[in-house]
């Protein structure tokens, strides 16, 4: 073999890309049904993704519009709207501690709003909190609070389910066997917390469940004082605390919440499996497509082999082929998943969202897809005989 | 041997290729669809156990999973309208009652579904054999298929609800819904220790079961019992009870939308990669295709090869796909503990969407063979 032969057999990398795009854009009509193909299997592992993260940052979203460093609960804590009970005494003796710059208690409830549409008496979920400590992120929300210092009056979550009725202000509701009047809306979301939720003062809480004491606690978030270590002070404050209580920092508790909604629940099964199929139908979808293009393209790459090209080579432009392809098609499904995702989030109310992260971890599966792919391809180019083609 | 068949079978690693793109678009529209039928069909499932003609509950429950009783004295009043044979108590609880896991300690929220031993209104066959034991105070029969976690699948004989001790006589097999991880059937007398109603009455009735005499009209005994009960009493059919509930699960549950699109994007892959292989099929076939109008065939016969080579495709991708649904969903359903069954619907649902999509990329496709021009073939 000459020099100009084995230079000829090492294809240059540009010109590798070179000759995949002169491919792709050859018969441009097949290739962007190709793309559109592709295109629809990214969008759909977006959708899953979306769907599978969606269901554990619902749960998440009361926390996440909460201002705390720390989270005291019950050890028989299930997840943010089942969390369990833990006598008052203990907050207290936390709110004592040096480190610790407020600890409020809050109570949740479950009761029938009598004034559904029908007739029905729809379960709302009842949050009592003491309406002088802002403990809310966004301050129009812990300006609202002021309005729960009157005697019987509510705020309702302007996520609350039609079959409520109207949420105006002014409205008097029974609730359970008091009359309340709403006070006003806020903007949060009801999450896993239930149909409907609404703010009560801790007052009016112990008048709409007689039969449930202030002194138990469902939850006690935390603010700690500035430059307070969160790790450190729960190390600290959990040698003070009853056997029965216990003290969540912020990422323990997201996780704890995202291994609930993940495992527990069949949330995980359901999206994680439709998210294996998704990946699977975008190899089956990209392989079909290469597939394609290598049998149409097989004389010209019997050509190249013939001519000198070596298979490694012929490898390479494949790969190639399909990496354009993923990556054209990866731009547009973004797009469109950013689109869907809006829609779910107004029409499922679930807070569908895109990070960074996910990206990633999708334009990383993408590419993992389109090397698979390739790889199933390369049997027929493998084939291409010069000698049997013309 | 059809033209169109013999055309698949030409190229049998083509043929597979497709069978599998197809199938795997197929696979993830059955698995949305199932996914779908089973999230609803499991909490209708304790409704079609209910044992009746006629069933009462409060005008104000707006679904099944809530606790909304009526008075006892109102089941008293409908048995005393003509053709009533049984006006039965069904006792139920959601979110009042906390099981302890016996293996660990740890306590969690369970439903509780209680009713008369005398008096059975549930159709589970190994509760039916269990009403003599269910009569002793504090006894319970658990759902093997509850959740894991609760415990309830290992032959404890002890457990606790709500604090009290109680003894497990026996165990049915119902399965969790989306509200709730587990179930405990237990006689009235013992739900009535647990959730006794105010001032230590008996609890309401949350369902009242009504069975009618052999020959009254159920629609007559419906109009006498609404002249009979307080307003604050709903009166249903199995049907209309079930449908209750539907239409609850429609309009709250992002299930519904959730489901739909992932069986739509199966839907649209599934033509794109039909789409791709059909065309790309009548590419490889375009001479013989112009062959055949050369010595005579006709257009219109060209294009029912072609759309017959597209339903064979689709059935070629079918097939497998909806027999490894079976086995995906025997797997998931047992470790989702989820009702996933394969229905005749379902098979006819998803074949029709095959069809579909098959058929429609054929249409597209077959411009190619119509444009077909024998004199450029060669």
């Amino acid at each position: 073999m000459t020099e100009g032969e084995l230079a000829l057999g090492r294809v240059s990398r540009p010109a590798r890309v070179r000759l995949a795009w002169r491919i792709l854009t050859h018969d441009k009509a097949r290739t962007m049904l190709a793309i559109a193909g592709v295109f629809m299997a990214i969008l759909l592992i977006f959708v899953e993704l979306g769907f599978f993260f969606a269901v554990p940052q619902g749960g998440m979203l009361f926390y996440d519009n909460l201002q705390f460093d720390l989270l005291v609960s019950s050890n028989q804590y299930e997840y943010q709207a089942q969390p369990g009970q833990f006598p008052r005494s203990q907050l207290d003796r936390v709110r004592a501690a040096p480190e610790v710059a407020q600890a409020t208690a809050l109570y949740f409830g479950s009761a029938k709003w009598r004034g559904g549409v029908d007739g029905k008496w729809p379960d709302v979920f009842v949050i009592g909190l003491d309406p002088r400590r802002p403990i809310f992120k966004a301050d129009s929300m812990n300006r609202e609070l002021g309005l729960l210092e009157r005697p019987d009056v509510v705020l309702v979550d302007s996520g609350t389910r039609p079959m409520f009725g109207p949420l105006t202000t002014g409205r008097v509701v029974k609730i359970g066997d008091h009359s309340e009047t709403i006070a006003g809306r806020y903007v949060l979301g009801t999450g896993f917390m239930g149909l409907g939720v609404i703010l009560v003062s801790d007052q009016n809480f112990a008048r709409l469940f007689p039969y449930r004491s202030l002194e138990q606690v469902n939850l006690g978030p935390i603010q700690l004082k500035p430059g307070v270590d969160p790790d450190r002070a729960a190390a600290e404050l959990r040698k003070g605390l009853a056997p029965d209580t216990r003290i969540f920092t912020r990422s323990e508790l997201e996780a704890h919440e995202v291994a609930y909604w993940t495992t527990r629940t069949s949330v995980g099964l359901i999206f994680g499996s439709g998210l294996i199929i998704s990946f699977v139908v975008g190899i089956m979808v990209v392989y079909q497509t290469l597939a394609t293009q290598v049998s149409r393209q097989l004389p010209q790459f019997a050509t190249l082999k013939a001519i000198g090209y070596r298979d490694r080579s012929l490898d390479g432009t494949v790969v190639t082929i399909s990496l354009l392809i993923v990556m054209v098609a990866f731009v547009p499904a973004l797009a469109a998943a950013l689109g869907i995702y809006s829609v779910i989030r107004d029409e499922t109310l679930l807070p569908v969202a895109m990070t960074s992260p996910r990206l990633a971890a999708v334009f990383v599966a993408t590419l993992v897809m389109a090397s698979i792919s390739a790889l199933l391809s390369l049997g027929s180019l493998r084939r291409a005989d010069p000698a049997e083609l013309f | 041997m059809p033209l169109a068949w013999r055309n698949l079978l030409a190229n049998k690693p083509r043929l597979l290729r497709s069978s599998g793109g197809i199938g795997f678009a197929v696979l993830l529209m059955l698995m949305q669809l199932g996914f779908e039928r089973a999230f609803f069909n499991a909490s209708l499932e304790i409704i079609h156990r209910l044992d009746g003609d006629i069933f009462l509950q409060s005008a104000s429950k707006y679904r099944f999973a809530t606790r909304d009783p009526f008075p006892r004295s109102e089941l008293d009043a409908a048995r005393a309208v003509s053709g009533v044979a049984s006006a039965w108590p069904f006792y139920a609880a959601w979110f009042e009652i906390f099981w302890k896991n016996p293996f660990d300690d740890k306590s969690f929220l369970v439903r509780v579904f209680a009713f008369d031993p005398d008096q059975p209104v549930l159709q589970l066959p190994e509760v039916e054999g269990k009403l003599a034991e269910l009569s002793d105070p504090d006894t319970v029969l658990v759902d093997r298929r509850a959740r894991r976690f609760l415990g309830m699948d290992k032959g404890a004989v002890q457990s606790e609800l709500n604090g009290r001790k109680v003894r497990i006589v026996g165990s049915f097999s119902l399965g969790p819904d989306f509200e709730s991880d587990g179930t405990v059937v237990t006689g009235n007398r013992t739900f009535a220790q647990l959730l006794p109603g105010p001032g230590g009455a008996p609890p309401g009735v949350e369902v009242g079961v009504i069975r009618l005499r052999p020959g009254s009209d159920p629609a007559t005994v419906t109009r006498a019992l609404r002249a009979a009960l307080s307003p604050e009493v709903a009166i249903f059919s199995k049907e209309q009870l079930l449908e209750l509930e539907r239409k609850f699960q429609a309009d709250v549950s992002s299930a519904g939308p959730i489901f739909a699109m992932g069986t739509l994007v199966g839907f649209v892959v599934g033509m794109l990669i039909a789409y791709q292989i059909i065309y790309t099929d009548l590419t490889e076939q375009l001479p013989q295709f112009a062959t055949m109008k050369a010595i005579g065939y006709r257009t219109g016969y060209l294009i029912r090869v072609v759309l017959e080579q597209g339903a064979f495709t689709a059935l070629a991708g079918w097939i497998p796909a909806w027999l490894l649904s079976i086995l995906l969903y025997r797997v998931v359903g047992e470790v989702a503990l989820l009702p996933l069954r394969m229905t005749a619907e379902l098979s006819l649902i998803s074949l029709g969407l095959t069809l579909g999509m098959c058929l429609i990329s054929a249409i597209l496709a077959v411009r190619r063979v119509i444009a077909a021009d024998p004199a450029e073939v060669f």
